[in-house]
């Protein structure tokens, strides 16, 4: 198949032809129309040449002026010398039969009038038939004249017509190629729109198997698009793991401590199991060995978490209780946030429909945003979370509201880019750039209310119909 | 009159665990999960000695011992802490504070910790 740039340039040489032979052909009529101009310039001063031939035979005739018969056979003889000159004009154009005809009738008109000069003593006979035969020249160019002058009429008229038609047809052609251009490039581009739509929604999996079709520029664009597409998988991979770690980081003073009570707790129990071994009932003793083991299920159940957080895995879409979700997430910042001083607020409405998501991203979500509230209340306050559905749009919606110092409105908008962070060294600000990454691969949403001041809101919507169009991407990998 | 203690940790087992050692060391012991109700209690009651944990929510150990230190200065404040920062330590002694242990606390420190300090 041809590239765009080869029909061009086809395009380009055809026209650049047909303007050429349009060139030419008016070159030659032009030149057609100067030579009959020229003909008719000879034959018209012939012409004249004539009628003085003819004017001085009728003062011979008249007054007897023999001067006037000596001018005529000189004029005569130049006259022939002209006709000679000019021969190829005159043969081109009038043909040989005419030229021959001209040349002898002017031949015989001199030798009349030179054989009259010398015996001037003349019957009424011979001048009459020399009368006649001026006659007949005179007739002869007047013929010739009209003849000449229809024609180059004619000629104009066709050039001028032609000139016109091939003007027309110049035009037309380039009407075609331009239509011809703009739906092969409409058609094409339109190949590409439903590709740029999916990159645009994140699914860069289907545009980087997309088949490349037309083999052309176009096509070399979807390739393009289509390696990027693949580039933009892995860079979001990266960017989902960096992201996590990013929050691992911030989990992990939390969790220490997390670890840190129920670890004091068994010291202190097998500390006071020992000093009051004596003075504890059996009964006593079996309870004091049932809270060590309770605490030490407290610590394996947060090390599970933590696992699970930081585990490198496929994303996994299945049925979740997003109650339970905010629950889980909850469990693993919950010390962080009474060590802050930060008050919860929980409120999960009942019966609320199942989520079709990746628990732990989603759980990442919820995570980074408790800690991120915890950080804007840095001397303590309140953290609402409410889990409701909103039955209208077939979604669960999780609200995260913290009562700190809120987010300037000029910076509002770019809280979702990477790389972007209020925090300083402390932040990598990739947070909630993942985030955002990660709503969208569930097509859900994560908006933010702010007013600074009064605190922040971050709302998160993830459709509860999500498996249809989960499907997709449940086996997209993003682990390494 | 036996000595009057107060311990104040959001932990239950820490709490339940200081009140069974030290009572039965024979001192009488006021036990709170709830350091709001403490700070409370300590308006209304002097005790010999408070032992208490520093990072607990809304009122912390460092103001219960800002308002113990205020309100009975002979009062011994022994505090506990997960946090063995130094930040947590200079602040502390800059208030007036007895003892200082780090978790997991020793049961044998605290009961020296608190003779010594009835001792004084």
């Amino acid at each position: 198949m041809l590239t765009i740039r080869k029909r061009t340039i086809i395009a380009a040489v055809s026209q650049a032809s047909l303007i050429v032979i349009i060139c030419i052909f008016v070159y030659c009529s032009f030149r057609t129309i100067v030579s009959k101009l020229r003909a008719i310039e000879i034959i018209d001063d012939l012409n004249i040449s004539v009628l003085e031939m003819r004017k001085a035979e009728k003062n011979y005739f008249l007054y007897k002026d023999v001067s006037a018969i000596t001018e005529l056979i000189a004029r005569g003889e130049e006259e022939f010398k002209g006709i000679q000159s000019e021969r190829q004009y005159i043969l081109s154009d009038l043909g040989e039969e005419t030229f021959n005809d001209l040349k002898a009738k002017i031949k015989q008109y001199v030798g009349m009038a030179s054989s009259i000069k010398e015996s001037p003593q003349i019957t009424s006979d011979l001048e009459e038939k020399f009368r006649s035969l001026g006659q007949q020249l005179t007739r002869l160019f007047e013929l010739l004249l009209k003849q000449e002058r229809k024609s180059v009429n004619h000629i104009i008229m066709l050039s001028v017509l032609a000139l016109i038609g091939s003007l027309g047809l110049l035009l037309l052609f380039q009407l075609v190629l331009w239509r011809y251009f703009s739906l092969l490039i409409i058609r094409e581009l339109a190949n590409m729109e439903p590709l740029i739509t999916k990159i645009s929604e994140g699914r860069f999996q289907e545009v980087a198997e997309a088949p490349i079709k037309p083999h052309n520029e176009i096509g070399t664009a979807i390739k393009a698009l289509a390696d990027m597409a693949r580039e933009l998988e892995t860079r979001e991979a990266e960017l989902l793991q960096s992201g996590k770690l990013a929050s691992l980081g911030v989990l992990i003073s939390g969790v220490a401590h997390e670890l840190g009570n129920p670890l004091n707790n068994i010291s202190l129990m097998a500390q006071a199991y020992l000093s009051l071994y004596d003075m504890l009932g059996d009964e006593e003793k079996k309870i004091y060995m049932g809270d060590i083991l309770n605490q030490s299920e407290r610590i394996r159940k947060i090390m599970q978490n933590l696992l699970d957080f930081s585990r490198q895995k496929k994303q996994e879409l299945d049925e979740h209780d997003p109650g339970k979700l905010v629950e889980t997430s909850l469990g693993l910042v919950m010390n962080h946030m009474k060590l802050a001083g930060v008050e919860l607020h929980k409120t999960i409405a009942p019966h609320l429909p199942p989520v079709f998501v990746d628990a732990p991203q989603i759980e990442q979500v919820l995570i980074n945003l408790y800690v991120n509230a915890v950080q804007a209340m840095p001397k303590g306050g309140d953290l609402f979370v409410e889990v409701a559905h909103d039955q209208e749009g077939d979604a669960v919606v999780i609200k995260v509201r913290d009562t700190g110092s809120g987010i300037p409105k000029d910076i509002l908008s770019y809280i979702f880019d990477p790389f972007f962070s209020t925090k300083g060294t402390k932040g990598t600000g990739l947070g909630l750039s993942v985030s955002y990454g990660i709503l969208r691969q569930h097509n859900g949403e994560i908006t933010v209310e702010s007013e600074e001041g009064r605190g922040t809101t971050f709302i998160i919507k993830l459709p509860c119909h999500g498996q249809q169009e989960g499907e997709g991407h449940a086996d997209r990998n993003h682990g390494h | 009159m036996p000595t009057e203690i107060m311990v104040i940790d959001d932990e239950k087992i820490v709490v339940n665990m200081c009140q069974r050692v030290l009572e039965a060391e024979g001192y009488s012991v006021e036990a709170f999960t709830d350091s709001v109700l403490a700070l409370e209690r300590i308006k209304e009651k002097r005790f010999d000695i408070v032992v208490t944990d520093l990072k607990m929510g809304k009122v912390s150990g460092m103001d219960i011992l800002r308002e113990v230190n205020e309100r009975y200065p002979d009062t011994k404040v022994i505090m506990l802490t997960a946090y063995a920062s130094l930040d947590a330590a200079i602040e502390a002694i800059r208030e007036k504070i007895f003892d200082f242990f780090p978790k997991p606390v020793k049961i044998e420190d605290l009961k020296n910790s608190i003779k010594k300090a009835l001792g004084n």
